[in-house]
Order: structure tokens, then C-alpha cells, then sequence
């Protein structure tokens, strides 16, 4: 994705805050980040807030239901829908979570744990490989918070990596969850960071989230970036080539202001670990 | 031969139930602590989600009447619909095709959720190509085009008029017309008469103001033909100001 003025940093496109985005002067993202699945049929008001929003920034996709983990069979009319949405908006990224929402036909519309093992790599790493030939593009899978393993064989580094490599996809590194899932899961997040298969990651996100108690934290994208997970994105970045970098804001919206100061704030560290002048591929 | 075994297909469909249900499940390897989390963001996705579709019924039933009918639906009911903001429509389907409005002793349930689906759908839904048309025609003889991003819908209880407390013992025939006003998407909503209703109908149709008005003289018994025009023109005249009837139809 070719982005201008050497900016990394975008921003997830809510309709809680379309038309202030669409008119500020504040929040200058480099990019867009939409759920096509928010998007697709839709017409009116909010087809015309997108068609605004796409011709001031370019689109990437963050997809919630494709549900690339699932036992049941991909939805081929879904993914020819997201094809076309994809090529209309000449969306460049598109990425899906490493989890399932569907399953035994019902859609439960969250993230689901993949059990970690090698028949569910197997499985996955075929279904990767049908959406990336049906999309004719890569497909970044982004590493998900999880609350629980489920009937685990192998760990969530090696299971990841598995997949990326198999499949020939890429990923999409969310620092926010390596950091909730280090947390609690009691590992070392650096360390696992170094497990990854650094070299596919073609997308960052980053996020805020919610302690509720001393041992768990909820992926809730409804809190400001905590300094821990900005500490762990410069380490991050010093470890990859320069790629977009997404923050995720869903809930709990603030003034525009803070957005930017947080945008911000990751344009000054990439601007450090990624020094030169890169057009990011 | 599937590449995912039977044993990590059951583990998953078995965390996938209990988010549906909230019956703890029997799991392998997992934090016992922390599974009702997936129950609760799960849950509270769905429940957010009807609520919000359906602010009138939602304020109308008892609580515990409601959150029976969701916890229900959640339990019951498979989710088509990849896009979520679709999936209220699953809900009301669910409710007709359980006969809800009858175990409820709520007549005009349907009738509720339905004009509340609506107004959602009417907001959201695809862009519908205009006809071309001409604004200098004769809007009595000509065959008129109409906004095509409307719904003409009849209830058998004015749930679009009366708040659901004042519905009891209203039941007759509603008719209902609304329309998405393409400059800025704003949806409108229009109670009409049986007659206007008629004569929407017809519009719809391609007939034309003139043989629309000749047919519903008789047909409705009114037999003083000027009369009729006189009132159908006021009721086509605001149909224009409003821009729902934009002219005449050019082929
Ligand atoms: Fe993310």
C-alpha cells in the first residue's frame, strides 16, 4: 500500500465518528480501516459517508466473519461479496482474525479459540489458501486475544507460525493482543514476538484494553493505547520493514484530539526504527 | 477426508453451543475461569444488537419477558447472516415463524417488529437505480415515476401511529408508505388511507392519475368523480413537494 508523506499510521472508520473524520482538520490518519462486513449492501446515508471517506483516504479491510478457523465450509457468496467490495474500493489489505465466528451453521459474531493443533493447521491452512486464490491477494491473519486455550497440542507461536508459513499468507501483528495474551497467559511478550514469522508481517494494530481483574484482561478496544504496549510496539518495529500501522478504536470514542496525540505518537517512534524514507510496499 | 478431526471439530462446536446456550460445557484444557467471558461478549453482541433494532419493544415487554425471547432466540436460533446489523431480521423472522405475538397475547407484536425492521432496513439498504423522468409532464395522464427507494406496507394495528400501550383493540386495516429522500438519506414515514393507499398501489403499477381515479371512483363507491380528483390531486401534489413522485416517467 502505497501511502503518502511518509505516514504510517491509520485509523479504524466508525460510524460513531464518520462525519467528524470526514470534516477534521485534527485527526489526519494516513489511512482508513473498515470491516467490509459493516459495509457491503449498504446503501443511503452511509453509502455516501463511505464514498466520501474513500475518495479522502485510501481503505484497508479488517474482515470479523469470514471465520477462517471454522469446521463448516467457507461461505464462497460471502467471500465473492468482500471480492468485489475489495476491488471497488481498490483496498489493498485485507486481513481476517485467526479465530472462528461461526460454527454447526450459526454465526455468533466474536472470536472464537482455535484449538491449537495440527489438524486445525492443516484445515486452515487449506482454507487460506482457497480465499487467497478465490481474492486473488494475500490474506493477512491477525493473532487474536484468547481467554482460554481449548484442548491445545502445541503453543500459540508455533501455531501461528505454522499457519503463516504453510499457507503462504501474511500476517496481521497486533501488539495490543500479543500484550493481553502475555499477560494472561503469563508469558514473555517480547519473546514470543521473536517466534513470529517476522518477515510476513504486512500490517500492525494497535490498541487499548481493559484490566477487570488481577489475573485477565479484556481485548476491549475501548481504552487508550497503555504505555506497556507502546514500549512493546518500538520493540516490534525495530524487528519488521516499515507496514501500516492501525489503531483501533471501537468503543468509548474520545475527543478527536486524543486520537491524534496517539497517532502521533506511533508516527514518532516509526519515524526512529524506520529511519529511512520507505515506500511501503 | 476432512482435514479437521471429529475431536477438535467437537471441541469447538462445544465452546460455540455454550456461547449460545451459557450451558457450561464440557471442554478440554481450558481456563474454567475465564470461559463465561466468551458467553458474555457473545451474548451481549447479540443483545446489543436486537435492542438497538427494536427500542420500542424492547421499552414495551416486561424484562423478564424479554430477555426470555432473547436468551431464546440466542439458544434457539442459527445466525445467517455474516453481517451482524442483518441478523435483526433473523430475530423478527423468529418470532413470526414461533408465533411469539400469540404465546405473548401481544396481537401487534409483529406488526412492531416488523414497522421497527423496517425503518432500519429502509435507512440501510442498497442504493436503488431513478428512472428518468421529466418534470414538465402531465401528472394526471402521464405514467408517473416514483422514488424507487420506497415500501407501501399495510398493518392490521397503526404501530407507526400510536405508542404500543394504545394499540389494544385498535385492529382495521393500516397502511403505511416510506421512502428514503435521496439527497440526504433521511427516511420518511407517511400513514395513508385505504383509498391513498389504492392509488399508490396503482402508481406503482404504471397506471396513470386518470384511469387510477376512474377505477377507484366505482370501486370504492365514492361515484362523484371531481370530487375525488380534487382530494387525490392535493395528495399527489405533496407527493411531488416531498420529491416522492419526481415526475413523469421517460422511457
Ligand atoms: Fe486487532
Amino acid at each position: 500500500m502505497q501511502l503518502k508523506n511518509n505516514k504510517h499510521i491509520g485509523i479504524g472508520f466508525r460510524k460513531d465518528f464518520s462525519e467528524e473524520l470526514l470534516e477534521s482538520t485534527v485527526l489526519k490518519p494516513a489511512f482508513i480501516e473498515l470491516a467490509p462486513e459493516n459495509w457491503i449492501g449498504m446503501g443511503g446515508y452511509w453509502k455516501k459517508q463511505l464514498d466520501k471517506a474513500a475518495e479522502k483516504f485510501p481503505i484497508t479491510c479488517h474482515g470479523l466473519s469470514l471465520s477462517i478457523g471454522s469446521p463448516d465450509d467457507l461461505d464462497l457468496d460471502f467471500l465473492y461479496k468482500i471480492k468485489k467490495f475489495i476491488k471497488h474500493y481498490n483496498v489493498q489489505i485485507y486481513s481476517e482474525h485467526l479465530s472462528y465466528a461461526k460454527c454447526d451453521n450459526a454465526h455468533l459474531y466474536d472470536l472464537l479459540p482455535i484449538p491449537f493443533r495440527k489438524d486445525a493447521v492443516k484445515h486452515i491452512v487449506a482454507r487460506i489458501k482457497q480465499v487467497q486464490d478465490i481474492l486473488e491477494m494475500p490474506l493477512a491473519i491477525e493473532n487474536v486475544s484468547y481467554y482460554t486455550p481449548v484442548a491445545a497440542e502445541m503453543d500459540e507461536a508455533t501455531f501461528i507460525s505454522e499457519i503463516v508459513n504453510e499457507s503462504g499468507c501474511n500476517m496481521l501483528l497486533d501488539v495490543n493482543n500479543v500484550y493481553v495474551n502475555s499477560f494472561n497467559h503469563k508469558y514473555n511478550a517480547k519473546e514470543f514476538i521473536t517466534k513470529l514469522p517476522l518477515d510476513k508481517v504486512s500490517y500492525i494494530h494497535m490498541a487499548g484494553h481493559e484490566q477487570i481483574s488481577d489475573t485477565v484482561i479484556i481485548d476491549t478496544h475501548g481504552e487508550a493505547v497503555i504505555e506497556k504496549v507502546f514500549e512493546l510496539f518500538e520493540y516490534t518495529t525495530a524487528l519488521l520493514k516499515p507496514v501500516p500501522v492501525l489503531l483501533e478504536r471501537d468503543f468509548n470514542i474520545p475527543e478527536l484530539e486524543e486520537l491524534q496525540t496517539e497517532i502521533t505518537r506511533m508516527e514518532t517512534i516509526v519515524s526512529k526504527t524506520w529511519k529511512k524514507e520507505h515506500a511501503i510496499a | 477426508m476432512p482435514l479437521l478431526k471429529e475431536e477438535t471439530h467437537t471441541q469447538q462446536s462445544r465452546l460455540a453451543e455454550y456461547c449460545k446456550t451459557g450451558v457450561f460445557p464440557e471442554l478440554t484444557g481450558v481456563i474454567e475461569d475465564n470461559l463465561h467471558h466468551y458467553r458474555r461478549l457473545v451474548f451481549n453482541i447479540g443483545i446489543d444488537t436486537i435492542e438497538t433494532a427494536y427500542p420500542i419493544t424492547y421499552r414495551f415487554l416486561p424484562n423478564e419477558i424479554w430477555d426470555k425471547l432473547v436468551y431464546d432466540f440466542y439458544a434457539k436460533h442459527k445466525c445467517q447472516t455474516p453481517q451482524v446489523w442483518r441478523m435483526p431480521l433473523e430475530f423478527y423472522e423468529y418470532c413470526v415463524e414461533k408465533n411469539i405475538q400469540a404465546e405473548l397475547n401481544i396481537p401487534f407484536l409483529n406488526d412492531l417488529l416488523y414497522f421497527e425492521w423496517l425503518e432500519l432496513e429502509m435507512h440501510t439498504m442498497e442504493d436503488v437505480p431513478y428512472p428518468s423522468f421529466n418534470v414538465n409532464g402531465d401528472s394526471v395522464n402521464d405514467v408517473l415515476a416514483l422514488n424507487p427507494e420506497h415500501k407501501l406496507v399495510k398493518f392490521a394495528y397503526p404501530v407507526h401511529i400510536l405508542a404500543p400501550t394504545e394499540l389494544e383493540g385498535k385492529a382495521g386495516d393500516y397502511f403505511l408508505l416510506m421512502y428514503r429522500e435521496k439527497e440526504n438519506g433521511r427516511v420518511q414515514c407517511m400513514d395513508v388511507s385505504i383509498l391513498y393507499a389504492y392509488i399508490l398501489e396503482q402508481l406503482q403499477n404504471g397506471v396513470n392519475i386518470q384511469a387510477i381515479l376512474t377505477e377507484a371512483d366505482t370501486l370504492f363507491q365514492i361515484n362523484n368523480f371531481e370530487m375525488l380528483k380534487e382530494h387525490a390531486l392535493i395528495f399527489i401534489n405533496d407527493l411531488q413537494q416531498r420529491q416522492f413522485i419526481l415526475g413523469s416517467l421517460t422511457s
